[in-house]
């Protein structure tokens, strides 16, 4: 939930920052237009400033500068002049229409606003009043009249107007962005059950329902995914399971007439060795193929457990005895080296016993010329972790060939094809490690030899 | 002894081989009265007319599986019955034993053990039970005698306690091997044998004091250091 209110964090910072931006770049432009505006040219207090400067007086009559003439004209504007007492005394391009005497009522009217719909405007000249006026309905005028305490108060005013915007901003934001996130949680939450691998329907309402849709779809089509794959899973190792009942009796009936051939005391001494030879290897084929099919069962998640509570030392000291009461070759030294006799585990009992005879089987296997092994049982530096290690001080194996050893034999894993043995007791060592939640490491030892660490869920 | 070879054996398998073989073997080995079936039904059939005394079947079958067939033989009759499976795993064999099977042999299986476990199951259901007697054995100059629980020498007779005797009975029931120190709490206190170190220590020091000439440098009962005892029986 977290990456909503994100989400919603900077959609709220984000809305602010455009509205702040979007209203001093409105300011800005308005402040410039109307300025423009305002000073289009000469403004026409400026042209009937310049008249009243260039208008002349010699006597009884008045001459404008050409100059001022010009202007005038520019602005398609006539000009007048009035004396004291309101008569018309001069006048340039002025309309027909209009009077040549004003009473006091009529200058204060026009000068406020217009003459006969003339906008006019009026400079004071020593003899009268110049006034200048522009065609009709070219000008508006207006007249601003504010209180003084309205002005003084147009700083705070405008503050306020401004604060009060981000606050109707922010709370708009807030309101479009929780509506925003409401449609949205459900997809986040749609997203984080599919990255748990769980299966999830989305609503598909408002506008992000054809997302949902979408997230929908894809869950649909990993729960397919996910059945095809268990269905292959289950082929496979049915078809494993079908091929070891298969040679299951044919393998019978080899070992059943090798070994009668075997015992018959009629035979020549050389045949009944031979039988004896097919025997062996019989036996050899049917261990692989219950070693086949064990590992396919665990490598499939097929294999039941018969979990019982267990204690590693105990397990150790069982697997240990076996392998002496069954007769250990002498240059190979068995030992066991309790350091927690306390640790359990929940495990299967004969399957983390196979586990560890394949791993005491491995030390043999790898060092025909003898070496010591000893089985360990500690807890981990992790409270939780129950380990049994199975240590030999033998010829070892070269760290980069480790990885390989827990692959399948034959798997595309596998960096190098198999050397010697049929290669499915370490494999079936991890993945009994597996089954029961933990794992197997091996690494080479100190100096030399190869270490194998059978690392279980200790049971608390 | 020789009354069970003449008891009557049904073999029940689709593979005409394998019931070829099964038979082979089991009429060199004495038995005469074997009869075959393929098919369930035929089992079934078989069952009820020659009435076997026991009969060893396959778990699959073409009409039918071993366990459904056994069940139906079991309204009937009470014979002993061997499962023979290619299916070897441990939840068949537990279904197998599960139903009131004797026993229950994995594919491929030497005849010889076949054999074995053919007459042991012949023997205990239909041998006469004999008086099962505890074994009396010798150590050295005593003699060890696990019926009575004493232990006699030339200076006179030592009585077992109870712990001291399922202890030196689960030593020699594997005599020369390892028996390690949880197989012998389990023995003795059925428990672990965590909390049970220095107790087991004392039983066995008391033990050795009985049987041996000298109990601290023991012949008979050695210790394997980190994995528990073995008893060693010359010459028995």
């Amino acid at each position: 939930m977290d990456g909503t209110i994100t989400i919603l964090k900077r959609f709220i910072s984000t809305t602010m920052l455009i509205s702040i931006l979007l209203l001093v770049l409105n300011l800005l432009l308005l402040g410039l237009w109307i300025f423009k505006g305002m000073n289009e040219g000469n403004s026409p207090n400026t042209v009937v400033r310049q008249v009243a400067e260039n208008l002349k007086v010699s006597g009884q009559s008045y001459s404008l500068a050409p100059e001022a003439a010009q202007l005038l004209d520019q602005h398609r504007a006539w000009a007048m002049l009035l004396d004291q007492s309101g008569q018309l005394v001069w006048s340039h391009k002025l309309p027909e229409e209009l009077p040549a005497s004003y009473s006091i009522t009529d200058v204060a009217k026009f000068s406020r606003s217009f003459l006969m719909d003339y906008p006019v405007f009026v400079w004071e000249v020593g003899e009268g009043l110049v006034v200048a006026g522009y065609p009709k309905h070219s000008l508006a005028k207006y007249q601003n009249i504010y209180p003084v305490g309205w002005v003084e108060e147009l700083p705070t005013k405008t503050a306020l107007l401004l604060i009060a915007n981000i606050v109707l901003v922010l709370l708009l934001s807030l309101f479009i962005g929780s509506r925003l996130i409401r449609s949205i949680r459900p997809l986040t939450r749609g997203i984080q059950a599919l990255a748990d691998d769980t299966e999830v329907h989305v609503e598909p309402v408002g506008v992000l329902r054809e997302l949902a849709k979408r997230i929908n779809g894809v869950s649909e089509l990993l729960k397919q995914k996910r059945s095809a794959l268990i269905s292959r899973d289950e082929a496979r190792s049915n078809w494993i399971a079908g091929i070891s009942h298969d040679i299951r009796t044919p393998l019978s009936l080899v070992l059943g007439y090798a070994s009668v051939l075997e015992e018959n005391a009629e035979l020549p001494e050389e045949s009944r060795h031979q039988a004896g030879m097919i025997t062996r290897q019989g036996e050899k084929l049917r261990t692989l193929i219950s070693d086949l099919n064990l590992v396919s069962m665990l490598e499939y998640e097929m294999q039941p457990l018969q979990i019982k509570l267990l204690r590693l030392s105990a397990l150790a000291r069982n697997a240990a005895s076996e392998y002496l009461n069954n007769g250990l070759a002498e240059q190979f030294v068995l030992e066991v080296d309790i350091a927690d006799e306390g640790v359990q585990v929940q495990g299967d009992e004969k399957l983390l016993l196979r586990a560890i005879a394949n791993l005491i089987q491995n030390c043999i296997n790898h060092n025909p010329g003898g070496c010591r092994i000893v089985l360990q049982t500690l807890t981990g530096t992790d409270k939780n972790i129950g380990r049994l290690i199975v240590a030999d001080d033998g010829r070892g194996i070269p760290p980069d060939r480790i990885p390989d050893l827990l692959e399948l034999p034959y798997s595309a894993k596998r960096q190098r094809p198999l050397q010697d043995g049929h290669g499915l007791g370490l494999p079936m060592v991890a993945r009994i490690a597996k089954a029961h939640h933990g794992r197997l490491i091996l690494s080479s030892g100190s100096d030399s030899g190869l270490t194998a660490e059978l690392e279980l869920p200790r049971h608390k | 002894m020789e009354n069970i070879k003449n008891k009557k054996l049904l073999i029940v398998d689709d593979e005409q081989a394998i019931r070829e073989m099964i038979d082979g073997f089991l009429r060199k080995d004495g038995f005469t009265r074997i009869y075959h079936a393929s098919y369930y039904a035929e089992a079934l059939e078989l069952s009820r007319t020659v009435k076997p005394d026991i009969a060893i079947l396959d778990v699959m079958l073409p009409d039918g599986d071993g366990f459904s067939l056994l069940t139906a033989l079991r309204q009937f009759s009470s014979m002993p019955v061997l499962f023979l499976s290619a299916k070897g795993e441990d939840e068949d064999r537990l279904l197998g034993l599960g139903l009131g099977a004797d026993d229950y042999i994995v594919k491929p299986f030497l005849p010889r053990e076949l054999l074995l476990r053919l007459i042991a199951v012949l023997r205990r259901i239909y041998a006469p039970p004999k008086e099962e007697m505890r074994p009396v054995f010798t150590l050295g100059n005593r003699i060890i005698d696990l019926e009575s629980g004493m232990v006699k020498s030339a200076s006179g007779e030592q009585a077992l306690t109870a712990k001291e005797h399922a202890l030196l009975t689960k030593l020699h029931a594997q005599q020369g091997g390892i028996v390690t120190s949880d197989m012998l709490c389990q023995a003795a206190w059925g428990d672990d044998y965590y909390g049970y170190e220095n107790t087991l220590m004392v039983h066995i020091r008391r033990i050795r004091e009985k049987i041996e000439a000298d109990p601290s440098a023991p012949t008979s009962l050695l210790t394997v250091r980190g994995l528990g005892y073995k008893l060693m029986v010359k010459g028995e």
